[in-house]
Order: C-alpha cells, then structure tokens, then sequence
C-alpha cells in the first residue's frame, strides 16, 4: 500500500495498471500541505486506522480497463449536430485536448491505416504509465481524431515504437511534474514526401505543412488516452509546454553541409537516404539571437554566435540530469545557412559540440549555491554521481550527447535551443505499405488542388 | 437522424498479475517501507512505523532504511528482489506526491 498526495491517485492507479494489476491500489492520501517542509504530520497518526485497514481489509472496487476497439455512437439531427454532439462526448469522456477532433470512424481509421505495413492489430507495446496496449490501429484512431492522413502513420508509429521503448525515458517522464514532450526528428526521403516543415516555421502550425502538427498532436493524445497522462490526474506535468502538437519535424538534409551527417545517420547509424525518426524529450523551447549586430568579421559573428549559445545552456536548472549519460542536454537547431557558413569557416558539427560542452561547464560555486550538487548526488546513474566533483561541471557527461539539427528558416539571426529532459535518445527506421506512391498522390491533389 | 459512429481512443488494459493479497492481521507479521525519501517521508515513515511497533507489540517493522531509498532506486527489479528476499508480509511505499 501506499502514502500518496490526494491529487496523486489518478498518477497512482496508472502506476499500478502498468505493472500489468487492476487499475486500483490501498492507499491513503492527503493533501499537498502534508508534503511540503515543515508541515503538521500529525494526521499520519490520526488516521493510521487507514493504513492498517489498507494492509488487511482492502480490495479491489475498479473495474478492468475496458475492451479493445469499443466503438461508441452519437445522433444528431444534421451531421454538423452529430459532429459537435462527437465532439461533446469526446471532452466529457476526456479523450481530446480542447481543440476540435475529427471522430475516428471505421472508415477513417481505415483510410489511415493503408498508410503501414502493419496490421491494425500489431502491438507496439504498452503505454506507460498507465499500461494501454498500443496497437497500429490506436495509432490510426489517435491520427483521425487529429486531422491526419495515412501517409503521416509511418511517421507516428515510429514514433511511437521509439517512445515505448524503455530506454526512452518516456515511463517516467510521461507522469513526472518536469513538463517534458516528445521531440521526433525525421531523417530521409519521407520528410518532403509527407509535407513535414524543415524550414521557416518548422515548430509551428503551416498549412503549407500539415504532417507535423498532425503527427504530433496524435502521438499527445496516445499519451493521455492509451497512457494516462491527463492533466493534474496522470500526469504531474506542471505547465505542459508545447503539448498540443509536441514538436515534429524534418532535419533540412537538402543543406546540410559538405561533410555533415544527417542526424538519423550520425545518432543512430540508419544509411544515408533512410527514412527514420529520432525521438528525444525536452522540456523547454527558446529561440537564442546567433547573429551579430554591427560590423562583425565572419569569424567573430561566428564565434560570439558560440558563445551565446553557450552561455545561455550554462545555466544550473539541472534539467540535463535525466540525459546526462546517454541522452541528450538539448536540440540545437541551426538554419543551413549558418551551417553553411560556419562550414566555410573552419568549424565542423564536432568542433560546435565540443565548444558547446566546454563552454556550457558551470563553476562549482555557482552550482553549490544552487543546490545542484544535491541533485547529482542522488542521481540514479554513477556516471552523473560521479560528475559532482567536477569544475566547472558539464552539463552533460560528453560532447556527443548535443544533438545539432540543421532545420529552420534560411536566415542567419537565430537558433532555437529545445533544452533536452531526455534519458535516451532512440532511432526508429519507418516503414511504409505498398499504396504509398498513391498515397502521396492522393495527398498532393487534396492538399493543392492539383 | 445522423448517427455518427467512431472508436473509444483508450484501447484495452492487460492484467497479467493479481494484487497481493491481504494479511489477515497485522499481529505478529513483518512489515517493511519503501522509501523514495521525498516529500517528507524521513518523518512520516518513522512515525507510522513507531505506531504499528506501539499498537501491535509483536509485529516486527524493518528500518526505513532496509531497502534502497530514492526515486532512482525504489522502483527497479533489484529492490523488487531484495524486497521479496526480505520476507516480509507487506510493504507500505511512500511517499508519492
């Protein structure tokens, strides 16, 4: 049995359904206050009745978690009443995410699922926490209700394989209180093939570019609806940043530079021309001014470029603990022209990552007076423990644990740093079905007209 | 009359194990904690320990700190396995908040 905060019991049950047990546990519960230092404890004592009750007259009063493939029905007097009466129940039942949802009709979810291999029926595994069973057909019903089309189901089942994997993190980070989302980044020919954004506006909504937003925002809703992760109830993330669409998008391969590697390629060691995805998590998403003001040399706007972003990583938040041996401090996205640039001038993607890494080290004053040497102490990797007697300290245990993307508008101004919150870092191939040539062809009509 | 049709998005659960069963009485019966040492369970764990020691004078109540402590250590398969090697009857886990 457990001594759970009472807002936790929702956090709780997806726990335990996790483990493979009915969705229920004995607990005992009590307000926040109780958690917080210096708090009245006394009620541990007032209510112990409880926590002898729990060890031996407990039982199990929630149901089992349902059927596979439920269908449920609504009726309207016109479709457009039955679309908002959908989309009513879809919010009573808490499946959606606010913003309107297209119903995941069989003939939708058949629409979408031609777009794999993969039978509808294929497990991917569980969701954590909560422990749903995601199949290729959640993924397709996910991909409906989010205004997707079946050539952008490769992508999120990818996505989705990768996310279920242990090594991802994603069992923890889905109920913890840090507000991480999933970052996927495409690599190869599918990118452009399915309109995925690489450039101008590449984190953000684009009509000229649908798939990211699409792909993202069902991967969001197999989070709270396969595994659990409402708000406040199965997920503890306190603000939840960039959850409507999580961040997908493509790595702008057609600028990568002579010499630099597609990330699919250099992270996860997929042949150049693999259509793959790379899912990483963070937690914070801000745009770093690179370029400089006056009358800089190349080399200087170059190198102050460095050291801003630098600078601004070296910042004792902490948030790179959960990556710091294998995963991943941040995403830093640079437009191909200052890849480009920066090529010409000497640098390589290893010079950039070692820069960053030996000039992100925070002074171990700084760290101490920030107690984050506490935070390393107790950290689950030896690795990372181990990192507390360094000074200055690394944000990360190695250079090669900076991901650095190609991908943003053509404009020289800005980076964007996605400040990684990432145990791993985990590469997927995708693979599509046979009817995928059609399928792009279907798509380019629909979506221009032609 | 339209009627719109489409699927729960919630999928199916498995439950491959069954909840432990409950103990009879606490009488008599060894009792330990799982500690993740947050959220002020260095006080509530000894207190709840120190009441079933008064209130069930022949039970026997492991130190808080018998098992690995810490949210990085609780839940992993070796303090599954030291926990079941333990022998103990029952644990009470804290604190989840």
């Amino acid at each position: 049995m457990t001594l759970t905060r009472a807002d936790f019991v929702g956090v709780m049950r997806n726990a335990v359904s996790g483990l493979g047990l009915a969705p229920d546990a004995a607990m005992v519960t009590f307000p926040i206050e109780m958690f917080l230092p210096g708090s009245d404890i006394a009620p541990v004592e007032a209510r112990k009745q409880e926590f002898y009750d729990g060890l031996t007259r407990w039982s199990l009063v929630q149901a089992n978690g349902g059927a596979a493939s439920a269908m449920v029905s609504v009726q309207g007097a016109t479709f457009e009443d039955a679309l908002a009466r959908a989309n009513h129940m879809v919010l009573a039942n808490q499946w959606g995410d606010g913003l309107p949802v297209w119903p995941a009709t069989r003939a939708r979810v058949d629409w979408i699922l031609q777009g794999t291999p993969l039978p509808r029926e294929h497990v991917l595994g569980t969701f954590p926490p909560r422990g749903g069973v995601a199949t290729v057909e959640l993924c397709a019903i996910a991909l409906v209700m989010a205004g997707g089309r079946p050539e952008y189901l490769p992508v999120l089942v990818a996505a989705v394989d990768a996310f279920l994997t242990p090594e991802s993190g994603s069992e923890q980070l889905q109920a913890a209180s840090g507000s991480a989302f999933p970052v996927v980044i495409v690599n190869g020919p599918i990118g452009p093939q399915i309109r995925l954004n690489s450039g101008f506006g590449c984190l953000g909504p684009d009509p000229q570019h649908p798939a990211g937003a699409s792909i993202g925002r069902a991967l969001r809703l197999m989070q709270q609806n396969v595994g659990g992760a409402l708000p406040g109830v199965g997920t503890m993330a306190n603000y939840g940043g960039l959850r409507y669409t999580n961040v997908v998008f493509s790595e702008d391969e057609g600028n990568l530079p002579a010499g630099w590697t597609p990330h699919g390629t250099e992270r996860h060691g997929f042949p150049p021309g693999t259509s793959s995805i790379s899912l990483a998590f963070a937690n914070g998403a801000t745009n770093i001014r690179r370029r400089g003001a006056k009358k800089e040399t190349p080399e200087e706007d170059a190198l102050q470029g460095m050291h801003r972003m630098a600078d601004f990583m070296r910042v004792p938040n902490l948030a790179g603990l959960a990556g710091y041996e294998r995963g991943t401090p941040g995403i830093l996205m640079i437009p191909g022209v200052v890849a480009e640039t920066m090529t010409r001038l000497g640098w390589t993607k290893r010079s950039m990552r070692e820069f960053l890494w030996g000039h992100s080290r925070i002074p171990a004053e700084d760290l101490r007076r920030a107690g984050g040497h506490a935070w390393i102490e107790i950290d689950a990797s030896a690795v990372t423990r181990a990192s507390a007697a360094l000074d200055p300290w690394p944000i990360t245990a190695k250079a090669d644990n900076f991901i650095l993307i190609v991908a943003g508008g053509g404009h020289p101004t800005n980076s964007y740093w996605l400040q990684g919150y990432s145990p791993g870092v985990v590469g997927r191939e995708i693979r599509v079905s046979s009817h995928f040539p059609r399928l792009l062809a279907e798509a380019e009509q629909d979506l221009t007209g032609r | 009359m339209t009627t719109l049709e489409f699927y729960d998005p919630c999928g199916r659960l498995e439950v491959r194990q069954p909840h432990a069963p409950r103990l009879d009485t606490l009488a008599g019966k060894r009792l330990g904690f799982v500690s993740n040492e947050q959220w002020q369970a260095f006080r509530m764990l000894p207190l709840l320990k120190a009441l079933l020691e008064r209130d069930f004078a022949d039970i026997e109540v492991l130190p808080i700190s018998a098992f690995p402590q810490g949210n990085a250590l609780i839940g992993n398969e070796e303090t599954a396995a030291e926990v079941k090697r333990s022998g103990v009857d029952a644990v009470i886990i804290g604190n989840a908040a």
